[in-house]
C-alpha cells in the first residue's frame, strides 16, 4: 500500500442526491424562519438564538454547495458524505446540549442565591433589632 | 456590651433547617432555647407547605423562609450567610425532626469555643457517650455510613465515623468558607472534605441522637445505592477542585 492509495481511499464516493439537497435547503430556510419568529414573539432571547441561526446557515450552505460537504468528508477521512454530515451534526448537538447544561447550572445557582437573599431579607424585616453589618 | 470573657461576648446562632416539620419543630425550638439560652434560634424553612414557619414564629424563633424547596445544602448556606451578615461568631445547627438533642449541640459549640473551626456530632463514634448505648440504625444504613466514612476518611486522611451528620457547630472561618461555596445535594459529606482541604480544624465529637419522632428518612435502599454512587463521584471531583483558602 502506498501513499497514493491511502489518499485515493478518502475520495468521497457517496454524495447527497439532488432531492436530499433541495429538502435540506427548504428545511434550513424553514428553521431560520422559525428562529426569527421565536425571537419576534419573545420566546427566545437573542443571545441564545445566534448559535441556532448559524446552524441553519451552515445547513443551507451545505445544501447549496455540495463541495463544502465533500471537503468536510475529505478532512475527516471518510468516503461517505452522509457519514461526515451525521458525525459533525452529532458533535455540534453534543456541544450545544452541554452548553445548555452549563447555563442551567448557572441559573440554578443564581436562583438559589436569590431565594436565600429573599429569606434573609424576610428575617431582617421582621426583626429589625437583628442588625445588619454595614458593608 | 462586650463581657470580660471574649467567649461570652460572641453572638451565637442556633439554626434548624426544616422542611415540613410542623409536628416536631416547636419541641426542637424550645429544646434549643433551653440548652443554648444565650443563642438566637432561627428556623430555615426550606419551602415548607405545612405550618412549619407559622409554628416556629409562634415558638419565638427567627424564621428565614426560602420561597421554594432548595435542598438541605441551600438551607444551611442561608443560615451561614445570615450569621455572617449579622456578625454572629458561632453557629450551631440541628435537624428539625427531633433527632438531635440540643444539649449535644451545646457541647459542639463548646468544642468550637475551645478551638475547633467545625465540630461535627457523630452517632457512630467508638468513644460513645457513657450511659448511651449508641444509635440504633438498620443494617443497610450502617453499611452506607461505613462506606461514606471510608471514602471521606480516605480522601481527607482524617477519621470520620458519621459523615452525614447534620448536627454541627462552626465558627466564622468555617461559615465564610461555606457561604462562598456549599454543595446543595451532598452538603454534609462534601463539606467535610471541603473544610479539611481548606485547612480548617475539623473535630468529630461523639454525641447521642434519638430515633426519629415523626416521618421517615427519604433514604430507601434503591435511592441510597444511587446516592452512594453519586457521592463517590462528588468526592472524586472534590479531590480535583482547587483548594479554597480558609482565612
Amino acid at each position: 500500500m502506498n501513499l497514493t492509495m491511502l489518499f485515493a481511499a478518502t475520495e468521497p464516493v457517496v454524495r447527497l442526491t439532488p432531492q436530499a439537497r433541495i429538502l435540506a435547503a427548504v428545511l434550513a430556510i424553514a428553521f431560520m424562519l422559525l428562529i426569527l419568529d421565536l425571537i419576534r414573539r419573545d420566546k427566545l432571547l437573542e443571545r441564545y438564538s445566534i448559535v441556532w441561526f448559524l446552524l441553519g446557515l451552515a445547513m443551507l450552505a451545505g445544501a447549496i454547495f455540495p463541495v463544502l460537504l465533500e471537503l468536510l468528508a475529505k478532512a475527516l477521512g471518510v468516503r461517505d458524505v452522509t457519514i461526515a454530515l451525521f458525525s459533525v451534526t452529532l458533535l455540534v448537538l453534543l456541544a450545544l446540549s452541554l452548553n445548555f447544561s452549563v447555563i442551567a447550572s448557572r441559573q440554578s445557582k443564581q436562583i438559589t442565591r436569590l431565594a436565600q437573599q429573599s429569606a434573609i431579607d424576610g428575617v431582617e424585616e421582621e426583626k429589625p433589632e437583628v442588625e445588619s453589618k454595614p458593608d | 456590651m462586650p463581657g470580660p470573657c471574649q467567649n461570652r461576648s460572641v453572638k451565637k446562632l442556633v439554626f434548624i433547617p426544616a422542611w415540613n416539620e410542623e409536628k416536631s419543630i416547636e419541641a426542637v425550638i424550645s429544646d434549643a432555647r433551653a440548652h443554648v439560652p444565650d443563642a438566637d434560634v432561627m428556623v430555615v424553612d426550606d419551602g415548607s407547605t405545612d405550618r412549619t414557619a407559622e409554628l416556629s414564629r409562634r415558638a419565638g424563633a427567627l424564621v428565614a423562609s426560602l420561597p421554594f424547596n432548595q435542598g438541605v445544602g441551600a438551607a444551611h448556606q442561608t443560615a451561614y450567610i445570615f450569621a455572617l451578615r449579622n456578625s454572629y461568631g458561632i453557629c450551631g445547627q440541628l435537624d428539625g425532626d427531633g433527632q438531635h438533642p440540643a444539649s449535644e449541640v451545646a457541647r459542639l459549640i463548646e468544642s468550637v469555643q475551645a478551638g475547633a473551626d467545625l465540630a461535627v456530632g457523630s452517632r457512630f463514634s467508638p468513644n460513645a457517650t457513657p450511659g448511651h448505648p449508641g444509635y440504633k440504625a438498620s443494617f443497610a444504613r450502617r453499611l452506607g455510613q461505613r462506606l461514606f466514612s471510608l471514602l471521606v476518611s480516605t480522601s481527607t486522611r482524617q477519621t470520620f465515623t458519621d459523615t452525614t451528620s447534620g448536627m454541627r457547630a462552626l465558627n466564622v472561618r468555617a461559615m465564610e468558607l461555606f457561604a462562598e461555596r456549599y454543595s446543595s445535594e451532598f452538603a454534609e459529606v462534601e463539606s467535610l472534605q471541603q473544610a479539611v482541604r481548606a485547612g480548617l480544624n475539623v473535630e468529630e465529637v461523639p454525641v447521642h441522637m434519638l430515633a426519629r419522632a415523626h416521618g421517615d428518612s427519604f433514604i430507601t435502599p434503591l435511592t441510597s445505592a444511587f446516592y452512594i454512587f453519586k457521592t463517590l463521584i462528588v468526592l472524586l471531583i472534590g479531590q480535583l477542585r482547587p483548594r479554597q483558602v480558609g482565612q
